[in-house]
């Protein structure tokens, strides 16, 4: 694939189609860790770190095993394998040789298995059948969309935590309304149109 | 007889009181993609519930053998092979409901629902208790999704199951469909649940305290 | 058909042998190892990390300890006493903890005394507010009232009365966070031992403050005059007490016309 295709693919993860406004990947974290900016940021660290790997490692796992023995159903399973496993030596790695990057994580890493964002992340590289690259800078773009997303989102939560809502809003509605309506400005990116 | 009523506390738990959704606020990806329509999140649902069901079976069956370390790394396999099992099921007798989740089924792996119910009940408890946990709070997911997709069929499309509802001088919202939708949705929907709680904690209080008034007299 | 179940099953089980080989070896392989001193010292610790002794966390402190690096060891103001004991026992040296300080809200200026420049219809939050020309009392040093320092203390040791933020001393640890996010900076630290405090910081002169506010500090200079120990003084044009000086005698709260000064017992 050309490089240009490439840019648009990465440019698409982060804006048009963004992994939460746009698809609901990894709402759950998005929703939970959004609190303060600080935290939100590390996680968006963590997720980027961990999906730009795991879709190098997922695609060489589907690519070089189950493709050749016909287990391409299984891929669910083989994955989640992968995901799970990769975040575990991460974790060791990170505490051995980077423990600041360690400390700042904190709680995140291990939270990240979970995550759907990165399980989707190396599923849809099977899907649109990227090659090696491609599916590593669409997992790393799509990570760079998610940061985006929730570090914008916690400064939004900042504010409403000094809001004043009718007493049934208050907290988890509240919360889902203000990022509805963020996703309603960035469904305005929709239009692009790369041809 | 004592096995009946804990039967009957357990569905009351899992699709009203601890409902996975409405009350616990777990399995928000699912609940927000899948609710453009009312099919879509039935056969969502019941894909989870079927998912859930075994997977609480299973974990209850095997966890005395589990060591604690690889805990929830083999709970998370165990799901993802009762996820490609419905996966592959929905795609031989349920295609257009398979072609229409995509993504999604399996995505029910990472579901948190299923991973907390397992690691909250399932590894903790007997099999069949676990089995009716797992049937409670698929019941209440499906319950939950089916609210949220009715409002968002209902006022985005106009049809509720694919039947027109109001003819074709209704304009509908096509905001409710898309994924801005989603979330004013479900955050409208949770604030009538909170307003029903807030409604419902007054009056126990109020009742508390007129049963104090009647005790000093 | 045995082939399909077989291989699969195979291949599996062989992905998730080597997995497990490589987390078994990676876990040997990049093990650290923890000083043993350093977790005592660490479970000894309040965990505010609040940052009060310098360094990044108590995680980081009791490290420090640990190594010989940390050039005092009294420098928990949270913990206070008990701590700096134990952070002694456990280095074997004798630790003796600072002075005890308290936060104390340099405003007096509560609904009932300040005036207002506007009516403030926003964010309950200072920070916001403080950004509308400084908040809405008239006295550009004024407290907001709005409690962005109560909801920042962990220890619930401020509340805001009747438009003003006070704290309580006795849940005080020092930590200081309310002394950060004040918008104003009139949040100051007082020895918990000091009976007596100014409690105004009003930058402007006697005039001026008159028609800001009922009970801000005038500068008429009566304390100075009052004081023996020479322990108080005027700086931009309010009191100030120096308590290295002080001995808390009493007197100039006794002569001052504004009622500016307060003391622990009201």
């Amino acid at each position: 694939m050309s490089i240009s295709t490439v840019l648009i693919i990465m440019f698409t993860a982060i804006i048009t189609e963004n992994f939460i406004f746009s698809k609901f990947y990894g709402c759950c974290p998005f929703l939970g860790v959004s609190d303060k900016p600080s935290t939100a940021l590390g996680m968006g660290m963590a997720v980027t770190f961990v999906m730009t790997l795991s879709n190098g490692v997922t695609w060489i796992i589907y690519h070089a095993l189950l493709e050749r023995f016909n287990l391409e159903y299984l891929k669910t399973v083989a994955f989640i394998l992968v995901i799970a496993a990769l975040v575990q030596f991460i974790e060791m790695f990170l505490r051995k040789f980077v423990p600041a990057l360690y400390n700042a994580l904190g709680i995140y890493l291990p939270l990240i298995t979970t995550n759907c964002a990165v399980l989707s992340a190396a599923l849809l590289d099977v899907q649109n059948e990227y090659n090696f690259i491609t599916s590593i800078c669409f997992g790393f773009a799509a990570a760079l969309g998610f940061t985006l997303a929730i570090v914008v989102f916690a400064g939004v939560r900042a504010r409403l935590d000094v809001a004043d809502p009718p007493k049934a809003f208050k907290g988890f509605p509240l919360t889902l309304i203000a990022a509805g309506l963020l996703a309603m400005a960035f469904s305005g990116f929709s239009g692009i149109n790369f041809s | 007889m004592k096995g009946n009523h804990d039967f009957i506390e357990q569905m009351k738990n899992g699709t009203i009181t601890n409902n996975p959704i409405f009350v616990q606020l777990l399995g928000m990806c699912p609940t927000l993609a899948v609710t453009t329509s009312v099919k879509n999140a039935v056969g969502m649902g019941v894909a989870a519930t079927a998912v859930l069901i075994c997977s609480n079976v299973f974990i209850s069956l095997v966890r005395k053998f589990i060591p604690k370390q690889v805990r929830i790394a083999s709970f998370i396999v165990i799901i993802s092979g009762f996820v490609t099992a419905v996966e592959l099921m929905m795609k031989a007798y349920f295609y257009d409901l398979y072609a229409s989740l995509g993504i999604f089924i399996p995505l029910i792996v990472v579901n948190c629902i299923i991973l907390a119910r397992a690691e909250a009940f399932a590894s903790r408890n007997k099999v069949l208790p676990s089995a009716i946990d797992g049937l409670s709070m698929g019941l209440g997911f499906t319950f939950a999704l089916i609210v949220v997709g009715s409002v968002r069929e209902i006022i985005g499309n106009g049809t509720f199951l694919g039947y027109e509802l109001f003819g074709s001088s209704y304009q509908p919202a096509i905001i409710f469909v898309l994924p801005a939708g989603a979330f004013l949705t479900l955050g409208f929907v949770i604030a009538v649940v909170q307003k029903i709680k807030n409604i419902s904690a007054d009056r126990a209080v109020a009742q508390e305290s007129a049963i104090k008034e009647a005790d000093k007299k | 058909m045995f082939k399909e179940i077989i291989i699969p099953i195979a291949i599996f089980a062989g992905l998730g042998l080597v997995f497990g080989i490589i987390l078994a070896v990676a876990s040997k392989i990049f093990s650290v190892k923890r000083d043993e001193k350093a977790e005592k010292i660490d479970d000894v610790l309040p965990h505010a990390n609040c940052g009060a002794c310098g360094y990044s966390g108590c995680a980081a402190y009791a490290e420090a300890i640990a190594k010989g690096e940390a050039k005092e060891l009294n420098l928990c103001t949270v913990g206070g006493e008990p701590v700096a004991k134990h952070i002694g026992e456990i280095m074997g040296v004798d630790v003796v903890a600072k002075k005890r300080y308290v936060a104390r809200v340099m405003c007096s200026g509560s609904n009932q005394y300040s005036k207002k420049k506007y009516a403030y219809h926003g964010t309950a939050d200072c920070l916001s507010a403080a950004r509308l020309s400084g908040g809405d009392k008239m006295c550009p040093n004024a407290c907001i009232g709005l409690g962005s320092c109560v909801s920042v203390c962990k220890y619930h040791a401020l509340s805001v009365i009747d438009g003003v933020a006070v704290v309580n001393p006795e849940n005080c640890v020092a930590c200081r966070a309310c002394v950060d996010i004040c918008p104003k900076n009139i949040i100051q630290m007082v020895p918990y031992d000091s009976n007596f405090w100014v409690c105004c910081v009003s930058a402007e002169n006697g005039p001026m403050t008159r028609e800001h506010c009922d009970t801000g500090c005038i500068s008429c200079r009566l304390c100075v005059k009052a004081c023996e120990y020479d322990a108080i003084s005027i700086n931009d044009f309010h009191a100030t007490i120096d308590y290295n000086k002080c001995v808390s005698c009493g007197k100039c709260m006794a002569v001052c016309p504004r009622h500016i000064i307060h003391t622990k017992k009201s």
